[in-house]
């Protein structure tokens, strides 16, 4: 704890920002994102520690099992680095850093989970997915812009949130709304859902199903046959042995003269 | 034939790497690996319309925890794969049919891949930190980023041994009677109903749902009696979603 510590800058934070979009390089069951947490804090621990030893045992310690939500990471990352500073700089020389990542990683991973993989990409992906069957070949490239907006802004956020609020979680709650817009984010997939079975008769040709009925039909029909899905579903279907299903179906209208 | 094989492998294993050890911007998601995949063998048109089937079906197949689904990006880019380089004389609707079809039995390959990939990358955390002296010497990050080239050589491999054998099974597919390639053209078609009845499955508690029934109503309308466009269907079910949304939360 000398004198010669430096303190972290921008530029520090935005080499972890940097590390942490490879954090899940190395996954593995054991460790899960244990070695990319570490990976991502070396540079500010090299920084902080000029001793070998010290910084050898600090980089160590945070080979420890971590896991939480890759985006959501970043606040973690945030957090520790001012919490290592502070260690470093003699402010806080006790506090207990295995436990703020154990304490933040479960909930954090829960809130992100439900709020990225559980909402934003499906909203994204079917509001992409109504482009394509309407005809719009550029859906990917929106449907990439509109995720990444929300992906790497709240990414590079949270690692400067984290390190700012030294990862008070209830600062990052009040400034973000996650469960409010997952909840607006799956009603508008439902939403698009049923739009894109509602608009069957404008599907591009080569994906709109040819039965000899009006457009008023079809899209009846197509609603009745998604929910029968939905209720296989629910009583259990895997979605594997449902698509091998509606082949052999297929193949049965067909050799039967149906289709 | 073999240099596009050989090209399909390495891009589908960088595209894989964003699906779990890269950045995870997505690019690995069906609808944009399919699209690229298609684009790179000179027809995007069959990449975006598996991507676009194969999108919803996998969309919340979600990796959570220690869980590791089946690997969508695999799926989608082998399925264009052999639909391209197993047609001849054009692209049928019914061989993508079939590369959908035989990128199914695909999943448990993937998985099995996923997890040895994992097992070896536990190997190394191990590695590294009994072996302090080697993380002095920077060697944390080449242990860490060593799991790239797992990540990339599972996809490759997968890639390189049974594209060459669905490219095979798409062109036997070609000598089949007309019965079988109507099959799997209305396969194409049966398939994003059920990739939307998946995530209705995940999204809502309910069969018949609210939301789903609003955004239905309002394409149906559209459609039957406006003659409106995709486009106008989308903006307005997010509006109707959104505000139906704000109402459901003020009354909540």
């Amino acid at each position: 704890m000398t004198s010669e510590r430096s303190t972290i800058t921008t530029g520090d934070l935005l080499r972890v920002v940097g590390r942490a979009f490879l954090i899940q390089a190395s996954w593995s069951f054991e460790r899960m994102q244990s070695l990319g947490f570490a990976y991502a804090i070396e540079p500010v621990l090299r920084k902080l520690y000029p001793e070998q030893k010290e910084f050898s045992d600090r980089l160590k310690l945070h080979m420890d099992y971590f896991n939480t939500q890759p985006y959501f990471a970043s606040f973690i990352l945030g957090a520790v680095v001012r919490i290592e500073q502070d260690r470093a700089e003699g402010r806080n020389a006790l506090a207990d850093v295995q436990g703020i990542k154990t304490v933040l990683m479960a909930p954090l991973g829960a809130l992100g989970d439900s709020f990225f993989w559980g909402s934003l990409k499906p909203m994204a992906a079917v509001i992409a997915v109504a482009m394509v069957v309407g005809g719009i070949w550029w859906a990917p490239f929106i449907f990439l812009l509109f995720y990444n907006v929300w992906h790497i802004g709240l990414r590079v956020s949270l690692v400067f949130m984290g390190y700012r609020s030294s990862g008070d979680a209830v600062a990052l709650l009040s400034r973000y709304r996650f469960t409010g817009w997952a909840r607006q984010f799956k009603l508008i997939s439902l939403a698009v859902l049923g739009g894109i079975v509602g608009g069957i008769a404008l599907w591009r040709p080569e994906l709109k199903p040819e039965f000899s009925m009006p457009d008023m039909m079809l899209a009846a029909s197509a609603m009745a046959f998604t929910l029968l899905l939905v209720a296989v579903l629910r009583r259990g279907g895997s979605p594997l042995k449902l698509m091998l299903a509606l082949a052999v179906l297929c193949i049965v209208l067909a050799l039967t003269g149906v289709v | 034939m073999l240099l596009a094989i050989i090209g399909v492998a390495i891009a589908g294993g960088l595209i894989g790497l964003d699906r779990t050890a890269v950045g995870q911007f997505m690019v690995s998601q069906p609808l944009c690996a399919a699209s690229l995949a298609g684009w790179m063998l000179g027809d995007a048109a069959t990449g975006l319309l598996v991507g676009a089937v194969l999108e919803l079906i996998w969309l919340l197949d979600m990796p959570v925890g220690t869980f590791v689904p089946a690997d969508s990006t695999v799926a989608a880019i082998f399925a264009v794969a052999v639909s391209i380089l197993g047609s001849e004389g054009g692209v049928r609707l019914s061989s993508v049919g079939l590369g959908i079809l035989l990128s199914i039995l695909l999943a448990p390959v993937t998985m099995i891949a996923d997890h040895m990939v994992r097992e070896f990358n536990a190997r190394i955390a191990l590695h590294v930190q009994s072996d302090p002296v080697s993380v002095r010497k920077n060697g944390l990050a080449r242990a860490h980023l060593s799991g790239l080239w797992f990540f990339f050589f599972k996809s490759f491999i997968v890639y390189l041994v049974f594209v060459p054998l669905g490219i095979l099974a798409v062109r036997m597919f070609a000598h089949l009677p007309d019965q079988y390639h109507r099959a799997m053209e209305l396969y194409v078609k049966l398939l994003p109903l059920l990739g939307v009845a998946l995530v209705i499955r995940k999204l809502s508690v309910r069969t018949i749902d609210l939301f789903l029934s609003g955004g239905f109503i309002v394409a149906f309308v559209v459609t039957i009696v406006f003659h409106g466009s995709i486009p106008v269907i989308i903006l307005l079910t997010v509006i109707a979603g959104l505000l139906g949304a704000k109402y459901y939360d003020q009354r909540t």
